[in-house]
């Protein structure tokens, strides 16, 4: 199977690049250094439509497949990392709702989501239930004609800034259940709700201007409206979700390694010692090709993936955890060389590469380790032989 | 009659004929001279009497038409079908007309009425065994191409350049013509604004000094401007420099600007990106001045200055005076 | 207000290609004229304000539908594709009879057309469109909109020392450059709403043109040679303190009799 991006696909991704280089990329060191959530890239991102792409046409969206939103990722996360992860979670905070909400329920979020007016956040990770999603403690009990949800979670991205937040809380504890992955439901809880609240929002190495926040609820209170999907259901909304979500961190991936490549290669041709241009150096010259190699495997395994994935494939989770595995780890590889290609200077704040390299680490922990990608693939490996 | 009939259309500009229509004149000559045939000029618009008799010094023939420029209908308007009425009494082989606007309009109009082939763009024209040769620069430049008419003759619109306009020796013949009845047109000129400080055309200017981001303001300007005054020439500026606003539409050097051929073009503080470079690149010699001795301009300049524009510039106007005296 | 945007897709500034060192490829790796944008931008914007639609013309090979999609991605409402194995090879002369029977066949309140195109054929072109179709024609416009009483047009032409200001009753045809100002991106609902914009193609039998008048054989004009420009000798760098620099360059001015 080969990948040619239609001509719509290209015009997109041109689009949405022009708008990284002119708007984002001049923002992308003071977002790092400051901390601080780029509010004026969300009303950028939402002014552009890029926010709008997953969502369906009746809402406000672009009724976008999963690699026309994947595009937008990489060419904003190549001018800035934590401004590509506004686009890949909005994405991920709304699967939920995209893969198992009602008419109504669609009705009554995504034209805000799509609009950017508001934003959406994915809750499933809690500070004893990481990979392991067994372990998750958050509980939500019938009360009445609702529910009252009581815990917390851990690693949120977003989780303080997002009106509209998909929480995964335990609904049967019992052994049975968690063993046939049954025990959990999903609901919507939202922004301002009654005990609903942050506990703390984490110093990270990388992404830093994107708020991962820890979220405490203490008897909140939702209507059975804002339930996602079936009691029990949640589990398998969260695995659906993550065969959707994995392929724009991969996307993240791929973007930050090209902005990597780039700085390189120009960094490379202008940079002189020794009488040339360090690119003319072979061992240089030889890391760029292979950063530029690995980041188009990356890229062309993503772009597979997206089709695969969109398409239906029995073998979805596989080509999602593959996609995400070879990108966080080519990203990883490709900023490291970066910041050797820059030699001291890549030390330096001054120069992006070290951001990017910092970067470039979430995407080999977040939305399922490499460790836990592997299983999924070594598991399906085994299963089908090869 | 043997050779062909080569006929110029000359504007005028406060009455005088502007220095491409001069140029069109020897041109026309020129080109009669070399095809055993004889050229006319036709001098159309609002002259004066010295006006027309300066083109009498650069052609053998002339024809004076006056015809109101200035007034309501479009100059183009007028022009053309004062036009049309001449080459209804003369059988033209050639008609020579000035890439000026109007002039391009003129020829667009009069091409579509009397059905004749136009080339555009001319830089050269001449005679070879195939017949006329008119020399263009395609694509800002970067191809020559030398075009012919398949059959006949046509509308050819000349350049600033193509030719160094000079006298030729004697006095031409000036036969003023009774014009054809003054044209209507739905289009109305409703009033012509002159906006303060109109600086000097670029079109045809021998020196041009141009100005990039690196002037670094309207103010930064002043040293080009004295610059391009030192030369007695025109004062450009890319893109950039006019989107800015430190410069009118104008003076824009590139793509979407003007494509000029000045003999000496200073860049000053100009990069040198593919967008301006197409409207420059076939001048006669090409200097640039710039801090950064790896910007684009250096592949295709003459001689470089590395340097700061704003030490360097005001040394070299002050040398400039100093050498013309 | 109805307004028919005239685009041409010429080769992409800069990356020119020779087919077997003669012709420019104009099949491939185009995009639409500069000032064609300008033009189109003012389009939209004027009937996003009055009301209205537009509608993109062009003409030429396949590969011409890239300046097509942009168009429709910015907002165009449909486009019209005159494409006909026949046309290959035509002269200006020939270009604006085709493009005059394709606007026969539309209804509209405005042409708009870019000043000159990048690749120096034009110039000539929209006053020829005009001339053929009886259309009042106002050329060189840096700003343009409808008349109070909205059956006419206003256009600012620009002139050596300013701007005229210049009144015709629609339909008529406005020439536009640069000044009217910078066009906008396609937006990403732009460009994804764009699959769903029709876009007809128009034959030479569509447009009842007589065969003989179009095409090389009946080119008024022909392309007798190409060349590359001469070889600019490599670059004299004067890397000196300011005096010297200047005194070098008077002297390399001075020999070229330029000072």
């Amino acid at each position: 199977m080969t990948i040619r991006l239609s001509d719509e696909q290209r015009d997109l991704r041109d689009a949405v690049r022009v708008l990284a280089d002119e708007r984002i990329a001049p923002r992308a060191a003071a977002i790092d250094a400051t901390g601080e959530f780029p509010w004026d890239v969300v009303e950028l991102l939402a002014h552009h439509d890029i926010l709008a792409l997953p969502f369906p046409v009746e809402h406000g969206g672009l009724g976008g497949d999963l690699l026309s939103t994947c595009l937008a990722v990489e060419q904003v996360s190549r001018a800035c990392a934590t401004s590509g992860l506004i686009v890949a979670v909005q994405s991920l905070g709304s699967l939920p709702l995209l893969l198992a909400g009602t008419p109504e329920q669609q009705a009554r979020w995504f034209p805000d989501l799509a609009a950017g007016r508001a934003l959406a956040a994915f809750a499933l990770t809690e500070s004893e239930a990481g990979s392991d999603a067994r372990a998750v403690r958050t509980t939500a009990h019938s009360d009445g004609d609702g529910w009252r949800i009581d815990g917390a979670k851990r690693f949120i991205s977003q989780g303080n800034v997002a009106r509209v937040v998909t929480v995964f809380a335990v609904t049967d504890p019992e052994p049975e259940a968690v063993r046939q992955h049954r025990h959990l439901t999903c609901f919507v809880v939202e922004q301002g709700a009654p005990g609903f609240s942050t506990a703390r929002i984490e110093h990270k190495m990388g992404i830093r201007g994107s708020p991962t926040a820890e979220l405490l609820f203490e008897g909140v209170s939702v209507p059975d409206a804002n339930r996602v999907g079936e009691v029990g259901e949640g589990f398998a909304i969260a695995m659906r979700t993550l065969d959707r979500s994995r392929p724009g961190i991969a996307a993240q991936a791929v973007g930050i390694a090209q902005g990597a490549l780039e700085a390189s290669a120009r960094y490379a041709a202008n940079r002189r010692q020794f009488g040339r241009p360090i690119g003319e150096h072979q061992m240089i010259t030889a890391m760029l090709a292979d950063m530029a190699s690995r980041t188009e495997a990356a890229r062309q395994l993503l772009y597979a993936a997206c089709v695969e994935v969109e398409a239906g494939s029995p073998a979805a989770s596989r080509w999602s955890a593959m996609c995400k595995l070879v990108a966080g780890d080519t990203a990883m590889a490709v900023t490291t060389d970066a910041v050797q290609v820059f030699g001291g200077y890549g030390y330096i704040t001054e120069y992006p590469v070290e951001r990017m390299m910092r970067d470039a680490k979430i995407t080999q922990l977040y939305e399922g380790t490499q460790q836990i990608q592997r299983l999924v693939i070594g598991r399906d490996v085994l299963e089908h032989g090869g | 009659m043997a050779g062909p009939t080569i006929l110029a259309l000359a504007e005028f500009a406060g009455g005088e004929p502007t220095r491409l229509s001069l140029e069109l004149a020897t041109l026309a000559t020129e080109l009669a001279a070399a095809a055993d045939g004889h050229a006319v000029v036709a001098c159309i618009g609002t002259f004066t009497a010295a006006g027309v008799a300066e083109v009498a010094d650069y052609a053998p023939e002339v024809l004076a038409i006056e015809a109101e420029t200035s007034g309501t209908v479009p100059a183009a308007a007028v022009i053309a079908a004062q036009l049309l009425a001449i080459l209804d009494r003369t059988t033209a082989d050639l008609v020579l007309v000035p890439a000026s606007a109007d002039g391009k309009d003129v020829a667009g109009i009069v091409a579509a009425r009397r059905d004749l082939p136009v080339l555009v763009n001319a830089a050269g024209v001449s005679w070879s065994d195939d017949g006329l040769v008119v020399e263009m620069n395609a694509f800002g430049g970067r191809l020559i191409t030398r075009s012919g008419f398949t059959s006949g003759g046509g509308i050819v619109i000349v350049r600033p350049g193509a030719t160094t306009a000079h006298a030729s020796g004697a006095i031409g013949r000036v036969e003023t013509v009774t014009p054809a009845a003054p044209v209507e047109d739905r289009v109305r000129v409703i009033e012509r604004l002159a906006t303060a400080g109109a600086a000097v055309s670029i079109d045809d200017a021998q020196v041009v000094v141009a100005g990039g981001r690196g002037v670094a303001g309207a103010d930064g300007f002043g040293v080009i401007e004295d610059l391009a005054d030192a030369f007695g020439g025109a004062v450009a500026g890319t893109r950039a420099v006019v989107d800015a606003g430190w410069l009118s539409y104008a003076q824009q050097v590139g793509q979407t600007g003007k494509i000029i051929k000045p003999a000496l073009y200073i860049a000053a503080g100009v990069s040198g990106a593919i967008q301006h470079k197409v409207g420059m690149q076939t001048s006669g010699t090409i200097v640039a001045i710039n801090r950064d001795p790896d910007a684009p301009i250096v592949d295709f300049a003459d001689l470089v200055i590395v340097g700061d524009l704003f030490e360097v510039v005001p040394r070299l106007a002050a040398a400039v005076r100093a050498r013309r005296g | 207000m109805h307004i028919v945007v005239l685009v041409k897709a010429v080769p992409i500034v800069g990356n020119e290609r020779l087919l077997d060192g003669q012709r420019v490829d104009r099949g491939s790796g185009l995009e639409a004229n500069g000032n064609d944008e300008y033009v189109l931008e003012t389009a939209l914007k004027l009937t996003e304000t009055h009301g209205g639609d537009v509608t993109l013309l062009t003409m030429g090979p396949a590969g011409a539908a890239e300046a097509l999609r942009k168009g429709l991605a910015m907002g165009a409402a449909r486009a019209v594709h005159v494409i006909d194995d026949a046309f290959g090879g035509s002269c200006a002369r020939a270009t604006a009879e085709v493009l005059a029977a394709a606007l026969r066949t539309l209804t509209f309140d405005l042409v708009f057309a870019g000043a000159d195109t990048s690749d120096g054929q034009g110039g000539t072109l929209a006053a020829s469109i005009a001339t053929r179709l009886d259309l009042p024609y106002l050329s060189y416009a840096g700003h343009v909109e409808p008349t109070a009483d909205g059956a006419g047009v206003r256009i600012h032409r620009l002139s050596a020392v300013g701007h005229d200001v210049l009144e015709a009753p629609m339909p008529a045809l406005v020439m536009g450059t640069q000044v009217l100002g910078e066009p906008r991106y396609p937006s990403l609902r732009g460009i994804m709403g764009a699959r769903s914009k029709e876009i007809v193609t128009r034959s030479l039998a569509d447009l009842g043109i007589d065969p003989s008048r179009v095409g090389a054989d009946a080119a008024t004009t022909r392309v007798l040679g190409v060349s590359p420009p001469p070889p600019r000798a490599g670059a004299t760098v004067l890397r000196t303190d300011p005096d010297a620099a200047v005194a070098a360059t008077i002297d390399f001015l001075a020999a070229r009799g330029l000072v």
